[in-house]
């Protein structure tokens, strides 16, 4: 039961292997050894049935033809024997010897076991009289005896009976080996012919079979590119060429289906710089309003509580101060909140400006050292790119003080050939950038969208225990940012 | 890969064709000989010298050996030595044999006698009788559908004779021609010979020879042997009787075997095995008989002689 049952393990592990092997190989190759394993084993097996076949009735009827040449040669040479005439003995089995092919010799044996006359000439081969006994056999006997010349068949027959002595005849099996051998030989040269043969054909099939599977393979990398628009040219009407048909298909739906996500991804993005915009756009208007009208209303107000306080008497005095501290202490709120919103400076004076405002008052704020350093080469970079760039780097400081405990910061800011990139690095505590959940994930995507929207990208580097690192690249004058600046600007207007 | 795996799969392929190339021995071999190994032939002496025997070719040589085999095999466990029996094509081959002393005894034909009695002594060692008598005929024969009812309406046919000297076979018939007045090569349109009896009515049976004479007691044994060929054969003519075929000795040969010959030849009928041995070449027994009753028969011969 286990012995068969490890036999069936074993088996399967070869067959496995086997698979292994064979499954490795080309189709080209599959299909030249299928041909050509076909033609050889045919061919093979052709040779041997026929070499086999051909041996057997060859050496049957080298036998049979020597029973009957030496029952011949006895029948004839009765006579002669019985009347001692040698020479027509000798005359006899000359005339055997030149009427038949095959012949190797003869020779008769007289009822003493004496040689009577022999085809040798000059002696006779040692050892060869014992080889095939006269005596107790009915009639004739045949046996096959080896010599330095190859196999033959020795034939004894009794003459009359034995009373006149025995007639040997021996026949070389060497024209059947010969005949043999030629039909073997040609049946190989043959069988070399049709593999040749075999060969082209087996090149024709793999043209024709792998040469469609090629341009498919060729074609499925094409389309995993995002190259649609390939059509794979169908050969033939068959199962490769069904194959195809249905290639041809999926590609033209997968076109479809990719068009839809483009168009959807490109309503999406829309809709996104839509929100950003507006979102951006009210908080200009709020920082506006707080700035112009709610600044200028608690400065009033000041102004007013300061008059009030000079003229006022010195019980209320107390009271109208305290009033005007928290009227002074709004009145910075509301700067400060108006600026976070939406500072004037990168409206005004650019990201370098605004860049350094926003890190003049974290550090004021949070005690933790900026280096800054910004190569911008004096000019403005389109609006949309300086706002993505700065609440970009906005969010990023908001994230530092929030998760980071850095000790410091290090932002770099740099106009390069036809891109903008920033470089933000702190030396707090890192987190695991795949692992990264909730609201700080939603902050973090919330930046990476700002830099794809304009055609950039956004990386983030980090590891616990060894800091962070924000990488931002936005390419500069693309259609994404022009639009966006456009847009701002009539928002804007 | 690829390539490393065509190897071992091209190997599996041809290894069925190396296992092709192996020969094929359906037959036992029984020994090597080496043909090339040529040894002068080896010819053993006889250590006991065989009695030698010749049978004159009245029958065909294998005939011969089939219907003496059983004489020849009394004769050896009489003599308590072996005995050779020697056969020669033409009647004067053994009579020269018997003249050298190279056969010892001999069944010769009567001519063969005359002749040999003549020329050099050959000895009369006994006759055999058949049907009570010691003589025979020459009988002629034609295929039984011939017209011919006499010598004479063979002329301008084909004849066969049995041996160049045989009595009821040549000189018989020769002699029949000459009292026609015609020479044998001037009668008949072709003559041949058969050189036995056996195979001169076998000519005859198989119309080779529109007639032939042959030995009436080898016609009768041949008759009793294969009735067909009553059927196809007809005796239109008989001769006188001539003295029966004798059994014949060497003159070289040992007088006290002689004797010792006759003794054995006389006493077959005794035993069972010499019955059985004078059965098989159709004898009765074995008698004495002169040389006188050749004598007519040395008339006939020497008026052939003369005629020719």
């Amino acid at each position: 039961m286990w012995k068969k049952l490890d036999k069936l393990v074993h088996n399967r592990l070869i067959l496995d292997r086997f698979w292994e092997i064979v499954g490795a190989v080309s189709i080209r190759t599959k299909i030249l050894g299928l041909a050509l394993g076909l033609v050889l084993l045919v061919g093979i097996g052709n040779t041997l049935q026929t070499r086999m076949v051909l041996i057997r009735n060859m050496e049957a009827q080298l036998r049979d033809q020597s029973v009957s040449v030496a029952r011949d040669l006895a029948a004839r040479a009765v006579d002669p024997i019985l009347l001692n005439d040698l020479l027509a003995l000798q005359d006899l089995l000359l005339e055997t010897k030149g009427n038949n092919t095959n012949f190797r010799y003869a020779f008769i044996v007289d009822q003493r076991g004496q040689i009577m006359a022999h085809t040798f000439g000059e002696g006779f081969p040692v050892g060869l009289l014992d080889l095939n006994h006269n005596g107790n056999f009915d009639h004739h006997h045949t046996v096959l005896i080896d010599t330095d010349e190859g196999p033959i068949f020795d034939t004894a027959v009794s003459i009359l009976d034995g009373k006149a002595g025995t007639a040997r005849i021996g026949l070389s099996n060497v024209s059947v080996q010969q005949a043999v051998s030629q039909v073997a030989l040609q049946s190989v040269l043959f069988t070399v012919l049709v593999l040749l043969f075999g060969v082209v054909v087996a090149m024709f099939l793999t043209r024709i079979l792998a040469q469609p599977i090629l341009e498919l393979v060729e074609a499925t990398r094409m389309v995993s590119r995002g190259d649609y628009t390939h059509r794979v040219h169908p050969w033939a009407n068959d199962e490769l060429g069904t194959l195809a048909q249905a290639f041809n298909q999926m590609s033209q739906d997968l076109a479809q289906i990719h068009e839809l996500r483009q168009e959807r991804e490109g309503l999406q993005r829309q809709l996104l710089e839509k929100v950003i915009s507006t979102q951006e756009e009210e908080r200009r208007r709020i920082a506006r309003e707080l700035h112009d009208s709610t600044s200028q209303s608690l400065t009033s107000l000041l102004v007013g509580l300061r008059m009030l306080e000079t003229n006022c008497k010195d019980p209320d005095q107390q009271q109208i101060s305290d009033l005007r501290s928290v009227a002074t202490q709004t009145l910075d709120e509301v700067h400060k909140l108006a600026t976070q919103l939406r500072p004037n400076a990168l409206d005004d004076l650019g990201l370098s400006a605004a860049l350094e405002r926003l890190t003049f008052e974290w550090q004021a704020r949070h005690k933790v050292p900026i280096d800054l350093a910004i190569t911008l080469k004096d000019s403005r970079l389109p609006e949309g790119v300086e706002t993505a760039l700065y609440r970009i780097i906005q969010e990023t400081l908001t994230n530092v003080v929030r998760h980071a405990h850095a000790h410091s910061v290090s932002i770099l800011v740099e106009r390069r050939d036809g891109s903008v990139i920033a470089v933000i690095e702190d030396d707090g505590k890192g987190f695991e950038v795949c692992n990264s959940q909730g609201e700080y994930h939603l902050g973090l995507l919330g930046m990476r969208e700002r830099a794809e929207l304009l055609g950039g990208h956004l990386t983030i580097e980090s590891n616990l225990g060894h800091g962070t690192s924000v990488f931002v690249e936005i390419p500069l004058f693309t259609e994404d940012n022009l639009d966006g600046q456009k847009e701002t600007h009539l928002i804007g207007g | 890969m690829r390539k490393s795996l065509f190897i071992p799969l091209l190997f599996i392929f041809l290894t069925p064709l190396f296992f092709g190339c192996i020969p094929r021995q359906p037959y036992e071999v029984v020994g090597y000989v080496n043909l090339k190994d040529l040894q002068p032939i080896q010819v053993p002496k006889q250590e006991v010298l065989p009695l030698r025997v010749a049978v004159a070719s009245i029958v065909s040589p294998k005939g011969t050996v089939q219907s003496y085999e059983p004489l020849l095999d009394y004769l050896e466990s009489q003599l308590h030595r072996p005995v050779e029996l020697v056969q020669r094509r033409t009647y004067l081959e053994t009579n020269e044999l018997i003249a050298t002393g190279q056969v010892d005894l001999a069944f010769v034909c009567t001519s063969a006698y005359v002749v040999g009695h003549d020329s050099f002594g050959m000895e009369l060692l006994a006759v055999p009788q058949v049907n009570g008598e010691t003589i025979y005929y020459s009988l002629l024969i034609v295929p039984s559908e011939s017209s011919a009812r006499s010598m004479a309406d063979l002329q301008n046919k084909v004849f066969a004779f049995t041996d160049p000297i045989s009595l009821s076979g040549r000189m018989y018939p020769t002699y029949l021609v000459q009292q026609l007045g015609f020479s044998p090569d001037d009668f008949f349109a072709r003559t041949f010979f058969t050189y036995n009896h056996d195979e001169a009515i076998r000519a005859v049976a198989d119309k080779l020879a529109d007639g032939a004479a042959v030995d009436s007691l080898v016609y009768e044994f041949a008759i009793a042997r294969d009735p067909n060929l009553a059927k196809k054969v007809r005796v239109i003519h008989r001769s006188p009787p001539f003295a029966i075929p004798p059994v014949v000795v060497s003159p070289k040969l040992d007088k006290d075997l002689k004797r010792e010959l006759q003794k054995i030849l006389f006493s077959m009928g005794d035993t069972a095995e010499g019955r059985k041995a004078l059965e098989s070449i159709g004898v009765e027994e074995f008698t004495t008989i002169d040389d006188h009753a050749y004598d007519d028969i040395r008339t006939l011969l020497s008026d052939v002689e003369k005629t020719r």
